[in-house]
């Protein structure tokens, strides 16, 4: 038995081995194995077998290819295609046999990667159906399935293949332009980045890519070459842009009521923490119009703690309507809020002092994430600039969203600045590079961090 | 085909032209020699030692002799291997520079004892 699997190991030499040496080898196998008897040298003789084929099969099939290599390059030299026969015998059956059984280890291998990588485009997609609830700016003007969405999503659950032809190039860059012209805040900028795009078309130079993700990068990026706005994007989605953005639909409006009824307006947690520290997790900056109520609630219930934590680690942003209500109650007078998207409004300035509210003077420590997105970096970036909080965690994720979406088809929309916001702290904002922490700390260490801190200047009181 | 290497000589096919210098041995024969020789520590596999016996002969370092049986092991006839000229002074040049290498390793004194 033990001879016929050494046979069979020995077909893993090349032929010519085989044709010179295979009965010899088997002949010394059978030598040693009526020697080495017992189980330890049995075993031995085994390893040493294995150890032998593993050095000297790569070895052997080393002598055969050089050979080859060289002859085929002589051929393709001389221009003239060629097939070269490596094994001088027909294959046997066991050799056939072992081919399938590879063969359908392979495909399955295969097989099981890609229904893997199904699974996660479901997931891309599901998320970004989520996102009117708890990502982006505003719903109104952040696009619904964003450029990290369509990354994920390069599969389509339907199996159906966006391809990016030159009908559609020529279509989104023709829509690019007519967008900018007539939307973008500066109008001399606006018309050198169309003209631009359409050198870049003219020159060939979008011509290879086939790719959206990668088409809409280029005309990003040949876009900022003219004007280093970080605020406009052009994004591609492989799942279709909805045609209205549904938090618009009184359907949608409906829904979102329902999920920030579930999801308590994503106020995870309201809790008092030992030493009389108010904790509050907040997943996302809901509407006020639907969750002014709990967010009062709230922060009623924080309102006589001497120390503030919000924990935003998780929070993928919202409305500024809510940051700018929760951030009344940190101020005992009407405080700037910058937002990039919106020139000075009402909304701009908090309604503080609001009655009642005893946080006024009260620390506040705030806790980010790399996951820390759009309005609760809003709020950590002016809370920061206002020197009325203390940052403790990660650099936040750097999504300013501040453009106004335009949909330009199914997959490409932009986001365009059309109005141009003060911002009173510093020439950038947040837009791409995130909102740096005043302390860094891992975003799993943030609370017991920033617990830490705020003990301590309680004591120092 | 390209020629199999042999330089720098390999240590298996170093001690397979050790093994063949007393006497003309089988394949089993030369394994078991370079065993007894290496006091166990080099089991040649089939593989290694067919592959090294081919560069040998490609390089007439060694040659096939006869096909006879060898009694000890039963009626089968076996292919012996005999040690050229060639093949001995390429062995006698290998244990040359082994023993300059040896001189120098007792010069810098990183051999354990006087003698080794």
């Amino acid at each position: 038995m033990s001879e016929k699997i050494y046979a069979w190991l020995l077909r893993l030499y090349p032929s010519h081995f085989r044709e010179a040496y295979g009965n010899e080898a088997l002949q010394l196998f059978r030598d040693r194995a009526r020697d080495e008897k017992g189980f330890f040298r049995s075993l031995r003789l085994w390893l040493d077998l294995l150890v032998d084929l593993a050095i000297s099969v790569p070895r052997e099939y080393g002598y055969v290819q050089p050979a080859l290599i060289g002859a085929s390059t002589l051929h393709r030299l001389e221009g003239v295609p060629a097939f070269y026969v490596l094994e001088g015998e027909s294959p046997t059956l066991g050799a056939l046999l072992f081919g399938s059984v590879l063969s359908f280890v392979a495909l399955g291998t295969f097989w099981i990667l890609l229904s893997h990588a199904g699974g996660y485009a479901g997931i891309g997609v599901m998320k970004s159906g989520q996102s009117q609830s708890d990502s982006g700016f505003s719903q109104q003007q952040a696009p619904q399935a964003g450029p990290q969405d369509a990354i994920s999503a390069t599969n389509r659950p339907d199996g159906e293949v966006f391809k990016l032809d030159a009908a559609e190039r020529q279509r989104v860059i023709d829509a690019a332009v007519a967008i900018l012209k007539n939307h973008y805040i500066e109008r001399d900028h606006a018309q050198k980045m169309a003209d631009a795009l359409l050198a870049h078309k003219q020159s060939g130079d979008d011509d290879a890519v086939t790719d959206g993700v990668a088409f809409a990068a280029l005309l990003t990026r040949q876009m900022r070459e003219v004007s280093p706005d970080r605020h406009l994007t052009l994004d591609y989605s492989q799942a279709p842009l909805p045609q209205h953005p549904t938090g618009q639909t009184p359907e949608g409006l409906a829904r979102y009521r329902e999920a920030m009824n579930q999801q308590n307006c994503t106020f995870e947690r309201v809790e008092i923490l030992p030493h009389n520290i108010g904790y509050l997790k907040l997943n996302s900056f809901p509407d006020v119009s639907v969750c002014q109520p709990t967010a009062a609630a709230a922060m009623a219930s924080l309102n006589n703690v001497d120390a503030f934590i919000f924990d935003l680690r998780d929070n993928r942003g919202g409305e500024p309507s809510m940051v700018a209500l929760l951030a009344a109650y940190l101020f005992d007078h009407p405080e700037y809020l910058y937002n990039p998207r919106e020139n000075t409004t009402e909304q701009s300035w908090t309604h503080s002092p609001v009655p009642g509210s005893r946080l006024a003077d009260k620390p506040v420590y705030l806790l980010t994430s790399a996951r820390t997105y759009s309005g609760a970096e809003q709020f950590s970036y002016d809370l920061k600039m206002l020197k009325r909080a203390t940052l403790v965690g990660e650099t936040t994720g750097g999504g300013a969203h501040s453009g106004v979406w335009h949909r330009i088809d199914d997959h490409f929309g932009m986001g365009i600045p059309e109005t141009k916001a003060i911002n009173p702290f510093s020439k950038t904002d947040w837009a791409e590079v995130g909102v740096e922490p005043d302390v860094k700390v891992n975003a799993a260490d943030a609370l017991a961090t920033a617990e830490k801190l705020a003990q301590g200047k309680l004591q120092k009181k | 085909m390209p020629k199999r290497k042999l330089h720098p000589l390999p240590s298996s096919a170093f001690q397979i032209l050790l093994a063949l210098v007393g006497e003309d041995l089988h394949g089993y024969g030369i394994m078991r020699q370079v065993a007894e020789q290496t006091d166990g520590r080099m089991r040649l596999g089939p593989g290694t030692l067919y592959s090294s016996i081919q560069s040998l002969l490609e390089e007439k370092f060694i040659e096939e002799v006869d096909l006879r049986e060898d009694t000890k092991l039963g009626q089968e006839r076996r292919r012996y291997y005999r040690l050229t000229s060639a093949g001995r002074k390429l062995a006698r040049s290998e244990a040359e520079r082994l023993a300059d290498l040896l001189r120098v390793a007792r010069a810098k004194k990183i051999l354990r004892g006087a003698y080794v």
